[in-house]
């Protein structure tokens, strides 16, 4: 629950240096907006990497009538609900502000919150379906960082493949504004089926009750 | 000493038989093999087999560490969740000696699949361009420019999640690494390419021939920890990132104690 707002308040941080340091109003403005489109989704990755995995009574919670899967999708919900919170309050701001229409590549207000929801759930699917599968919130969390990280340090190389510009979670503030309605609904149908991918092994495997030996 | 090599031993072995110890650089090298396969280019078109090397463990450098630290970040913290860190604590073995024994043992095996990638790297090399020094070469650039890296990774995985929650750790370290790191200079004010940068901006120059300039953007307040590139400022970046290992490692034992008085 801490890591969304630390992220919020760094970005602000750094979008604050820059203004500091006379950089333009859109170089600032992408910080900004990077911090819905990069930082949130990567605590959002992070945290639902962490759901599961290390549950001290695992057993316990296996005999309720509520079963440990559905705890696990609440927990998710839960921490998701808590970063649209977030992100809502932050886009709303920026839009208030002035500071959302500053970036060329922003899109309208509605549409535009695809900027942080599109990424956010796709790596959060991302986290939740590597921890479904590895039981180790470390290794899934190592996942969700090296997907984002690649995509940051590679940004060139995908935005030169078509079928990986699809991919590209950063398509506002890094990418090629001409795919951005089609990017962005790759983006949710990916997490759509990363979710459901998940889902099913979460209701299959004994071994969801225990982590991987740490 | 005899509690630093068990400790070392023990921790070596458990982190070591870990898949996903091997899980994490397998995805790296699966994306670098679907995304990445044009850096290929950039690898081969350097004019010596040693800037080929140095060029693409630059790449590497800049992706494998975040899943390092990310895998590194419960192993201190661990003791205490599990609750046997009173009963570590009531034995002969001195804490400080387990710290450091647990440091070694865990950073090391946890490094052991990132030069395995490496090595693959030097090999597939040798096979296209017909020089094998290239795996040499990879050895080289490991101990010397990768290892000190991956030490001030550890230090900081290990001390760090016993003074925040672990996942915040995660998610900041990664942003972190990405800010100080792989961010060109000219875009923001940034650590990459200082003398702090574990990513070895200077050692990679100096010893590796990597062959693009360090960026002094005008104005950069961060331009004082960028000097000429020379033998002794890639030997103090090596240092200095070996003192601060020491320094976070040192800070790591000072919160432990205190929790355990």
């Amino acid at each position: 629950m801490l890591t969304p707002p630390s992220v919020l308040v760094l970005g602000m941080i750094a979008a604050a240096a820059q203004f500091g340091a006379g950089e333009n109003d859109a170089s600032i403005a992408r910080t900004l907006i990077g911090v819905l489109e990069m930082l949130l989704p990567l605590a959002a990755g992070g945290g639902a990497a962490s759901l599961i995995g290390h549950d001290p009574v695992a057993e316990l919670v296996a005999s309720c009538p509520t079963g440990y899967p559905v705890t696990l999708v609440r927990r998710l919900i839960v921490s998701l609900t808590w970063i649209t919170v977030l992100a809502v309050l932050a886009s709303t701001a920026l839009i208030a502000t002035g500071w959302w229409d500053r970036w060329p590549a922003a899109h309208a207000p509605l549409p535009g919150q695809l900027t942080w929801l599109s990424p956010v759930l796709f790596l959060a699917a991302l986290g939740f379906l590597a921890g479904a599968v590895l039981r180790s919130p470390g290794t899934a969390a190592g996942i969700v960082a090296v997907v984002w990280l690649t995509q940051q340090v590679l940004n060139s190389l995908m935005q030169s493949s078509p079928a990986a510009r699809m991919l590209n979670l950063f398509v506002t503030t890094r990418g090629m504004p001409a795919d951005w309605t089609v990017n962005r609904l790759v983006l949710l149908g990916g997490a759509v089926v990363l979710f459901l991918f998940a889902w099913l092994v979460l209701t299959r495997s004994e071994a969801t009750y225990s982590g991987e030996g740490s | 000493m005899k509690s630093f090599v068990a400790t070392a031993r023990y921790e070596f072995t458990m982190q070591w038989r870990k898949r996903s110890v091997w899980i994490v650089t397998g995805v790296l090298a699966l994306l670098l093999v679907a995304i990445g396969a044009g850096q290929l280019t950039y690898v081969f078109d350097a004019s010596d087999t040693k800037t080929a090397m140095a060029r693409a463990a630059l790449l590497l450098q800049l992706l494998l560490p975040v899943g390092y630290g990310s895998l590194l970040a419960d192993r201190l913290v661990r003791d205490r969740q599990i609750r046997i860190a009173e009963v570590l604590d009531a034995t002969p073995a001195d804490a400080t000696a387990r710290l450091a024994g647990k440091y070694a043992g865990s950073c090391a095996a946890t490094a052991v699949p990132i030069l395995v990638l490496y090595l693959v790297v030097g090999v597939a090399y040798g096979i296209a361009e017909g020089d094998w020094a290239a795996a040499g070469w990879v050895f080289a650039i490991f101990v010397v420019i990768t290892l000190p890296g991956l030490a001030f990774v550890g230090a900081a995985a290990l001390a760090f999640p016993l003074v925040m929650p672990t996942p915040l750790f995660r998610v900041l370290f990664v942003g972190y690494w990405f800010w100080g790191n792989a961010v060109t200079p000219a875009a923001m004010p940034t650590t990459a390419q200082t003398l702090l940068a574990p990513e070895g901006a200077y050692g990679l120059r100096q010893f590796f021939g990597y062959d693009e300039e360090i960026m002094r953007p005008r104005g950069d307040l961060f331009n004082v920890l960028r000097p000429e590139v020379s033998a002794t400022t890639a030997v103090l970046s090596i240092a200095l990132l070996a003192v601060l290992s020491v320094l976070l490692l040192a800070g790591a034992n000072a919160v432990q104690s205190r929790s355990t008085r």
